[in-house]
């Protein structure tokens, strides 16, 4: 398959990410929105890399992908974190600070 | 692969304050005494300054090192410099406030490290993936140190906002970073990607790929209408991580726009123009400060008012950094100069913030401030001084900054108007800072005031009131060292 159509994939799955995090309530949703944005940075990267036969994009990718696992555990427990004193994942509820 | 001694130790600082904060954390999980962590972490402040002052008093150089990932310039250590005093005066306020307020944790000290190592990176950076782990570093320990005040429930709340469109903003930088990259030919370095901009510039996607870079980078500085995190995370933080966030992620997100926008993005074809950022960061900075003073006014929570004023700051910063991008000669040293006051009075406004409040009563809106003057005369005094250098009233260090800035800015006529807009924009700004200090001085007190007694919190009150007088009594030095960081170019 030639690049752009991995481009063209990757900005879908990153718009789709992005569509995510705006319009979702749910606190896992919008997580797991932010995990398809890093990935299709990641797909980018790495049908760049390919396409340019260069190794950048690949190290590039394995920070992303270790970036993504502690964006995710320190989501995860922040996200615990509120549930244990509001008993909610919905943004909606978590609504205390104002102005 | 050999690696020269010398680019080791080039990371010295880096290396103390992360090494120091591993152990800082190690320490307080065999000994659960707290105070040993803490002043491990301030020595490793104090060693990591002496690292930095060696470094400038040493040879700098401007060439990249590390493969094109690290540079060692004077702009870098002055913002090493910054960044490592503004933790040093956060671990002195944070360890009285979080024993009066009963949450002591030994890794709060440590997150405090790593954060400071992030931001030290991102000043330091010059290619994109040392500016992704930096600000990463930076931002996840941010977050938590946010919700680290676990029996407040606005701290989860805060660190929760800030978390969600911190991470939003790090899928816009990687998605960014990869536009970039396949457009410039595989080109990640800062010198790489300037070399190759001017061809790229034609291609659309390396247009949305500088966008998305951008957007990252200006979420991180709060800049409107990526803001809508700062005041919630600013009111749910524990007090003085509010300041270290306020002061420290500020400097490192300006420092590491400088160098992107300076040395990167710098191509005319890029700058300026009707799709150019310099245009678009003008009208960003406009809305940026003039949305920040005007929902300051507004606040009853001192906390939230310093949020929205941290945001204004952000749009008078943004005005420096348009002005670099028309190529005005002293715009930078300007920004360095800017962010050392601001830097400065944040952490001392936030350490009274901090010091005035008792378990379960925070005091923090504005009329519970009422007769602070009658019952400790000293603090008001320096409470007024920190909030004058915010609003830029000389002889403070804040007037010299903004002074330095806008001037910076007039030398392109294109920017008068900002200028313009931001003078008015900080006669706005005494309002509401002045409503503390008349709150202070012309009140009876609501509530007896009893603040906790702590050597720390007022060691950093007598260091910040010191440095922003110093600095608008005596701006030279400083404007010196900031004027010695300006060689940058590579």
């Amino acid at each position: 398959m030639p690049t752009y159509a991995y481009i063209l994939v990757s900005l879908a799955l990153f718009f789709v990410g992005a569509a995510g995090v705006l319009l979702r309530r749910n606190v896992l949703i919008v997580l797991m929105s932010v995990e398809l944005q890093l990935a299709a940075g990641t797909l980018a990267l790495l049908s760049f890399s390919r396409a340019l036969g260069d190794q950048k994009g690949h190290v590039f990718a394995f920070f992303v992908m270790a970036l993504a696992a502690a964006e995710a555990a320190v989501g995860l427990a922040i996200v615990v974190s509120v549930f244990r004193t509001r008993r909610t994942a919905s943004l909606d509820e978590v609504n205390g600070l104002k102005g | 692969m050999t690696v020269d001694p010398a680019q080791i130790a080039a990371l010295i600082p880096l290396l103390v304050i992360a090494g120091v904060g591993c152990l800082a954390l190690l320490l307080d999980t065999f000994n659960k005494g707290r105070a040993p962590a803490l002043w491990l972490a301030q020595l490793g402040c104090l060693a990591a300054l002496a690292a930095v002052a060696n470094q400038w008093m040493g040879a700098t150089s401007s060439q990249p090192i590390w493969a094109g990932m690290w540079v060692v310039d004077r702009m870098a250590l002055f913002l090493d410099a910054v960044l490592i005093a503004t933790a040093l005066l956060t671990l002195l306020v944070a360890a009285p406030f979080m024993r009066e307020h009963d949450f002591e944790h030994g890794e709060h000290h440590a997150l405090v490290l790593f954060a400071t190592a992030g931001m030290m990176t991102v000043v330091h950076a010059t290619h994109l993936l040392s500016l992704l782990i930096g600000i990463e570093t930076m931002s996840l320990a941010a977050y938590l140190l946010v919700a680290s005040w676990r029996r407040q429930p606005a701290g989860a709340e805060g660190a929760l906002k800030y978390l969600l469109l911190g991470a939003f903003a790090a899928g816009f930088l990687v998605y960014g970073t990869a536009l970039i990259y396949g457009t410039t030919g595989g080109e990640m370095s800062y010198a790489g990607i300037a070399a190759r901009a001017g061809r790229a510039a034609g291609n659309p996607l390396f247009i949305v790929g500088v966008y998305f870079l951008l957007t990252g980078m200006l979420f991180k500085i709060a800049a409107v209408p990526f803001h809508m995190w700062v005041p919630d995370a600013y009111e749910g933080a524990p007090t003085p991580v509010t300041g270290f966030m306020a002061a420290g992620i500020k400097v490192a997100a300006v420092g590491g726009l400088v160098r992107l926008l300076g040395a990167v993005f710098a191509n005319p074809g890029l700058a300026l123009g009707h799709a150019g950022w310099v245009r678009l960061l003008g009208g960003v900075a406009f809305v940026t400060m003039t949305w920040g003073n005007l929902a300051a006014l507004r606040q009853e929570n001192v906390k939230r008012m310093l949020a929205y004023s941290s945001i204004a700051h952000a749009g008078y910063l943004m005005i420096g950094l348009v002005a670099l991008g028309q190529k005005v000669d002293g715009a930078q040293p300007a920004l360095l100069v800017y962010l050392a006051a601001y830097a400065f009075t944040t952490l001392g406004v936030f350490a009274v913030v901090a010091w005035v409040g008792r378990r379960d009563d925070e005091r923090v809106r504005v009329r519970e401030w009422a007769g602070l003057a009658r019952s400790r005369p000293a603090v008001a005094l320096a409470m007024t001084v920190l909030l004058l250098s915010l609003a830029g009233v000389p002889p403070t260090g804040g007037f010299f900054g903004k002074f330095y800035v806008f001037r910076a800015a007039m030398q392109s006529p294109d920017l008068a108007w900002l200028v313009v807009a931001a003078v008015l924009n900080s006669l706005v700004s005494v309002y509401y800072y002045l409503r503390i200090v008349v709150a202070m001085y012309f009140s009876d007190p609501v509530r007896p005031w009893q603040p906790f007694p702590s050597v720390g919190i007022a060691v950093v009150l007598v260091v910040t009131v010191v440095v922003v007088l110093a600095l608008g009594l005596v701006p030279r030095p400083v404007v010196e060292l900031a004027a010695g960081g300006l060689i940058t170019r590579w």
